[in-house]
């Protein structure tokens, strides 16, 4: 807001950051100012009216007819600046995060918990990273990247993808047990899955491969089968909890936008 | 975001004024017929469990931000927590977002001071782990191990570390209890966890744990206007299976009632 008008373009960086940090922090201090200003009985409404109005903006872009040429309104604008605003909140809330964080764990560094060492992992990984971030943003040079590509490329994403792996073996585990129940229902499941996952590999199609390719018996290839019940059962059950979601969304949503879900997070009135 | 054709449009303000007439109907005091939802009858359970066990619970609201499944994971988060403080059972939140560990970090306060037991609530116990999925899905899964879990609650949206979460769960003997409106993920929780509330009936557990009027007449809404919605399927499936009509005279109007299906294409 302000930093547009102070700061000129082609500033340094720097200088946009602190702006940004004084927009934050006069908007917000005025804000929080009038908030305590305000009679405690009128709180509450002026919270649910704000609400009101700030769903009512979206209510209206999506109901307004569009452009046909932009695929925008007279609302789309400012929907997608609050879209902004809403990150900025956002990036401010990731501190609060960070020194849970921080508090947690050196918690258990000072007081020698269980597993105390682990919290000295965190800090160490933490300020390695950090450090290799700012490093190769601020001072750009290759021994710069190839540690940042070292720590994020060799480690976090090897991580990540470790973890992803162990979806395979958990998947083997639970659908052991899963099948294992005697029940009728098990038993279709199992039927289902033993055709959807054969038939999805080569294998599958050579076991049927004496079927002829048209007419009625080809519906009997395990490819085909395999097709069939992903596309017909399988995407009518999923549409039907879909539509069971999307009406329990537009509930939730109306119950938000009314604020009428009074007591469902906090016990205490504003 | 797309904006609203005539039909979707039109749709929207039906079940709208359906599910707000249904939740002012109910304010006035009339009394509504609730459906059983196993999976939310089971969380005084699975919270009992603990609490003779001697053991802590973890409830993780998900991989989401501060969006509508995280919300209605929060309002189960109180609930819980509710219970939990009246039984003096030890409750673990980790979270992925920081701006949903703040909410949650106020909730619980709220919960434990509502039940006059404000020093029970540990700022340890909700513990902001990462942004990143699998970071965070490892931080879970560890706690879940190291604590040894008697229940472990997953409410909110979930991606594929849902079944990391869940087959955790399973491991260390916790009774396991999973809602999510993500769709591809509710197979993995059927499979591994103990209870798991599917579709709609995610967004109706507010309503269905609180009792509350307001919310109540919310959850028979949805109810209404999902059978709205299967009359109209039924109405266009029996419309496109009709065959070609022809029609003379004043009926000539029937010939071009399969146009409607063509509406909502």
């Amino acid at each position: 807001m302000f930093t547009r008008f102070l700061i000129k373009p082609g500033a340094p960086q720097w200088l946009w950051v602190l702006g940004v940090l004084g927009d934050f922090l006069i908007f917000g201090g005025i804000l929080f100012g009038l908030l305590q200003l305000v009679p405690v009985r009128f709180r509450r409404p002026l919270i649910v009216a704000l609400t009101f109005i700030a769903g009512l903006i979206y209510s209206v872009e999506f109901f307004y007819p569009a452009d046909p040429k932009t695929q925008m309104n007279f609302l789309t604008p400012l929907r997608i600046k609050l879209g902004e605003a809403t990150k900025v909140v956002y990036a401010f809330a990731l501190g609060l995060g960070t020194f849970n964080l921080i508090r947690f764990h050196g918690g258990n560094v000072i007081r020698n918990r269980a597993g105390w060492f682990y919290s000295l992992i965190f800090f160490i990984s933490f300020f390695a990273m950090a450090g290799a971030g700012f490093w190769s943003y601020y001072c750009p040079s290759k021994a710069a990247e190839n540690t940042y590509n070292m720590l994020f490329e060799g480690i976090v994403a090897s991580l990540g993808a470790t973890m992803f792996s162990t979806i395979g073996f958990y998947i083997v585990s639970a659908a052991y047990r899963a099948f294992r129940i005697r029940s009728a229902e098990a038993t279709l499941m199992l039927l289902a899955a033993f055709i959807v996952m054969v038939g999805q590999v080569p294998v599958g199609a050579y076991i049927t491969s004496g079927l002829p390719e048209v007419g009625p018996l080809r519906n009997l290839r395990l490819e085909n089968l395999s097709y069939w019940i992903l596309s017909q059962p399988n995407m009518a059950a999923q549409r039907g909890i879909w539509f069971g979601i999307e009406v329990g969304a537009l509930a939730m949503a109306l119950r938000q936008w009314l604020s009428l879900e009074r007591g469902s997070f906090f016990e205490r009135e504003l | 975001m797309d904006h609203a054709t005539w039909p979707t449009g039109t749709l929207v303000v039906l079940l709208s004024i359906l599910i707000l007439y249904k939740i002012f109907s109910a304010r006035l005091g009339k009394s509504l017929f609730i459906r059983r939802i196993p999976g939310l009858n089971a969380i005084d359970e699975a919270v009992g469990r603990a609490t003779e066990m001697g053991r802590p619970m973890v409830f993780v609201p998900g991989i989401g931000g501060l969006s509508l499944p995280t919300l209605q994971a929060l309002s189960i988060l109180k609930y819980i927590t509710g219970i939990a403080a009246k039984y003096r059972t030890r409750i673990i939140v980790p979270t992925i977002d920081s701006v949903v560990y703040t909410v949650a970090e106020e909730i619980m306060k709220d919960a434990y001071a509502a039940h006059g037991t404000p020093e029970q609530f540990n700022p340890d116990d909700i513990r902001y782990l990462s942004d990143d999925q699998f970071a965070f899905a490892s931080g879970v899964v560890g706690i879940l191990n190291r604590e040894k879990a008697a229940s472990n609650f997953m409410f909110g949206y979930f991606a594929a570390e849902a079944l990391i979460l869940a087959e955790t769960g399973h491991q260390v003997g916790a009774i396991q209890i999973a809602g999510t409106p993500s769709v591809l993920q509710i197979p993995f929780f059927i499979t591994a966890a103990d209870y798991t509330i599917i579709g709609d009936e995610f967004y109706a557990a507010s309503a269905y744990l609180s009792r509350e009027p307001t919310l109540l007449g919310s959850l028979v809404g949805q109810d209404y206007a999902k059978a709205l919605l299967i009359l109209i399927i039924l109405a266009g499936i029996v419309t496109v299976s009709l065959p070609p009509m022809h029609f003379h005279g004043w009926l000539s109007f029937l010939n071009h009632l399969p146009d409607w299906v063509k509406w909502f294409q």
